[in-house]
């Protein structure tokens, strides 16, 4: 697979594109063989591991240490005359060496202790969000684990990234592709949007029979797309890579599949 | 005042207790050890760090669990060659695709050229795109933002 | 090519290709412990499961270098892309002219305003993206030459905050002007790599570095010409990890430490662009070359 060669182009009239993108939130999701191998791993690790010097976190003759012995495993000690099917233990500082070592910490709730806001459990907020059960594809918070493009709805009622046409006729200094493409992006989906271009240089081009489109790279940072007239724009929708591949039309998507985010 | 004076009726108690002190052969003088608290604190440190009796047993494998083990490694990096080579597939392809299209504006309009090759000193990428984490925080988007003038 | 007057009318033609370097064969170091039958198992690499000093490696997922590769890293091809632009040749040594017989196997001059030569600095493509290689932490105390339990605490620090195994770092002089004798204790250091180096960096700059009152970032005049930056961290400021701060009765002292990026960034400024990536805030004018 490689781009393109250039072609001739001139008198074509020029675009700037935007591929815009908010970038995942939460870690990617583990395939079978990635939990598989960090839990054989882990493991592995355990087993290898120190025996954790609990003298040094819990002095001797405290409460929490007493505390901390209390809630412990103990260990099965060596006993003369004694046979062990599971071979025969060997207990230094109470750790079997042959085995990993399991540290109980102990809770607030095992001993009488009294229950602050500080000690209360930490219950983690869902991977899933409201946006992903309505499946509200132009949610900001739909499929956190994944990057979302910005996709918008034309007149002809295609799928296309944002799109403006640059002005090649003004006089006094042109404006540069990326201010173009921030420009447009708030007249099409209003100023309370903040994001960050990541650079002047256009990261790609599409070319159509009649224009050129600049495709410039850029984050959404804070803020909402609200979509502030339907003349030229009629929809949008925040997809991942996946989804732009069914959206869009195949000739386009193999055009910028390789600038969108695989994760 | 009032500790200074709880504390000396202590004393009072204890002498009192006490049983006068008859010197025995044999008895222990010293305490043990004999290292003074900052020495000793010293020695748990150092213990800490080092790997003396703390060590658990080596692993034993037997022939059938090093094949195994063996089998997992290698797919697991050849899973993670597979990713990495995409990944490098990727890259070049989007090189190839900047490169063409700094080609093609120069070629069309040298004026907007200028302005895209132009460096940017200075340039950070912002604090507000962090890290993932593995559950999303209570705010999940900043949709308050208002633009600044 | 100028024609010079030798001491022979034939130095020049027949001057015999040798070497004043001496040869290397000699200098080359033979391990004889791996010579032996004995302790078969030492020979095995250490990421062998057979080997003593097997440690399994990727235990977890690596969130931070996740988030470099889906987006950090093409960010850095964009930024840093440069259209047709050339490798700049660095400093390099400057050969003698050759007026002078005594030029002939003279070592070259060094380089004009620098002692060493500089390396060249290419064009970012696909295949040098900049990149965190290491994070070095080390932790020099100055009082450790009248205490010398004080290096062995620094170095547990190090092993607390980072979960790695620290090196203790000795004095290499003597130095009277600061009472420092060769061969003293100073402190510990550490080199972190993969998941160790990730987690250091994700605790630094989601915990540590929000606690410090009026932290403004990385001086934007720190770096050493070759794409690594440091930054200091005082004693208070150190207190703040959680490994730290969770323990208070056991630190009654805390030392202050340098933290070092290593990164395969070419220029100090591509470097900042990276680290900044990372949720580092920068500080500071920055000096535009």
């Amino acid at each position: 697979m490689s781009v393109k060669a250039a072609v001739s182009s001139i008198s074509k009239t020029i675009n700037a594109g935007l591929v815009l993108s908010r970038i995942p939130i939460i870690t990617p999701e583990l395939n079978a063989l990635e939990s598989k191998y960090y839990q054989y791993q882990t493991e592995l690790e355990r087993r290898l591991m120190w025996t954790f010097p609990s003298y040094f976190y819990f002095k001797k003759g405290t409460l929490a240490e007493r505390r901390f012995q209390s809630v412990q495993k103990g260990v099965i000690s060596k006993q003369p005359g004694v046979w062990f099917p599971q071979g025969v233990p060997d207990v230094k500082h109470n750790r079997e060496r042959s085995k990993k070592q399991e540290v109980v910490l102990p809770t607030d709730s095992s001993e009488g202790s009294n229950k602050s806001d500080v000690s209360r459990p930490i219950v983690p907020n869902s991977r899933t969000t409201k946006a992903d059960e309505s499946n509200d594809i132009t949610s900001l918070e739909r499929r956190l684990d994944r990057t979302l493009h910005l996709l918008v709805k034309d007149v002809n009622g295609k799928w296309i990234l944002p799109s403006f046409p640059v002005n090649t006729e003004s006089t006094d200094g042109k404006k540069g592709l990326h201010e173009t493409a921030e420009t447009g992006l708030r007249t099409i989906g209003g100023e309370d949007i903040n994001t960050w271009t990541v650079s002047n240089v256009p990261v790609g081009v599409v070319q159509h029979e009649k224009d050129l489109q600049f495709l410039i790279k850029s984050h959404i940072v804070a803020g909402e797309f609200k979509l502030q007239d339907k003349k030229s724009v009629t929809e949008f929708a925040w997809l991942t890579k996946d989804e732009i591949k069914e959206k869009v039309d195949e000739k386009y998507y193999n055009s910028i599949q390789y600038l969108l985010a695989e994760q | 005042m009032l500790v200074s004076g709880v504390g000396a009726g202590r004393k009072n108690v204890l002498k009192a207790v006490q049983p006068t002190l008859n010197l025995v052969r044999g008895k222990r003088t010293k305490s043990k050890g004999g290292l003074n608290p900052q020495a000793q604190r010293i020695i748990t440190q150092l213990s800490v760090m080092s790997a003396s009796r703390k060590q658990p047993k080596l692993l034993k494998l037997s022939r059938e669990d090093l094949i195994k083990h063996d089998l997992i490694q290698a797919c697991w990096s050849q899973y993670q060659r597979e990713i990495r080579e995409k990944r490098t597939e990727m890259l070049k392809l989007q090189y190839e695709s900047i490169e063409q299209a700094m080609n093609i504006l120069e070629e069309v309009d040298p004026e907007l050229y200028e302005i895209a090759n132009a460096e940017e000193p200075g340039k950070r990428i912002p604090l507000e795109l962090r890290v993932p984490t593995q559950n999303p925080p209570n705010n999940v988007w900043y949709y308050d933002y208002k633009k600044k003038d | 090519m100028q024609l010079v007057r030798g001491f022979h009318s034939s130095a020049r033609a027949s001057k015999a290709a040798c070497a004043l370097v001496k040869p290397v064969h000699h200098l080359v170091k033979i391990d004889k412990s791996k010579l032996s039958p004995r302790f078969a198992e030492l020979k095995f690499s250490k990421n062998d499961i057979r080997s003593p000093a097997f440690k399994p490696v990727a235990t977890h997922q690596d969130r931070v270098r996740e988030h470099y590769y889906n987006t950090i890293q093409s960010d850095l091809l964009l930024i840093n892309y440069s259209h047709k632009s050339e490798t700049k040749e660095g400093l390099k040594l400057r050969q003698w002219d050759g007026s002078s017989p005594y030029h002939i196997n003279r070592e070259p001059r060094k380089p004009k305003g620098s002692k060493a030569q500089l390396p060249d600095i290419h064009p970012v493509t696909w295949k040098n993206i900049p990149d965190i290689e290491s994070v070095v932490v080390n932790c020099y105390v100055r009082d450790a030459k009248e205490n010398q339990y004080l290096p062995v605490s620094a170095a547990l620090q190090l092993q607390q905050i980072t979960g790695c195994k620290p090196k203790a770092l000795f004095s290499r002089n003597d130095v009277p002007a600061w009472k420092v004798r060769r061969g003293t204790q100073m402190g510990a250091v550490i080199t972190l790599k993969g998941r160790p180096m990730s987690q250091f960096l994700s605790t630094l700059t989601e915990i540590v570095l929000p606690r410090i009152r009026e932290y403004r970032g990385i001086s934007n005049k720190s770096g050493n010409k070759f794409g690594g930056l440091a930054f200091g961290m005082t004693s208070d400021e150190v207190r703040f990890f959680p490994e730290i701060d969770a323990n208070q009765d056991l630190w009654p002292v805390t030392f202050g430490m340098h933290i070092n990026i290593n990164t395969t960034a070419q220029t100090d400024a591509q470097a900042r662009t990276l680290v900044s990536g990372f949720g580092f805030p920068f500080n500071g004018l920055e000096k535009i070359s």
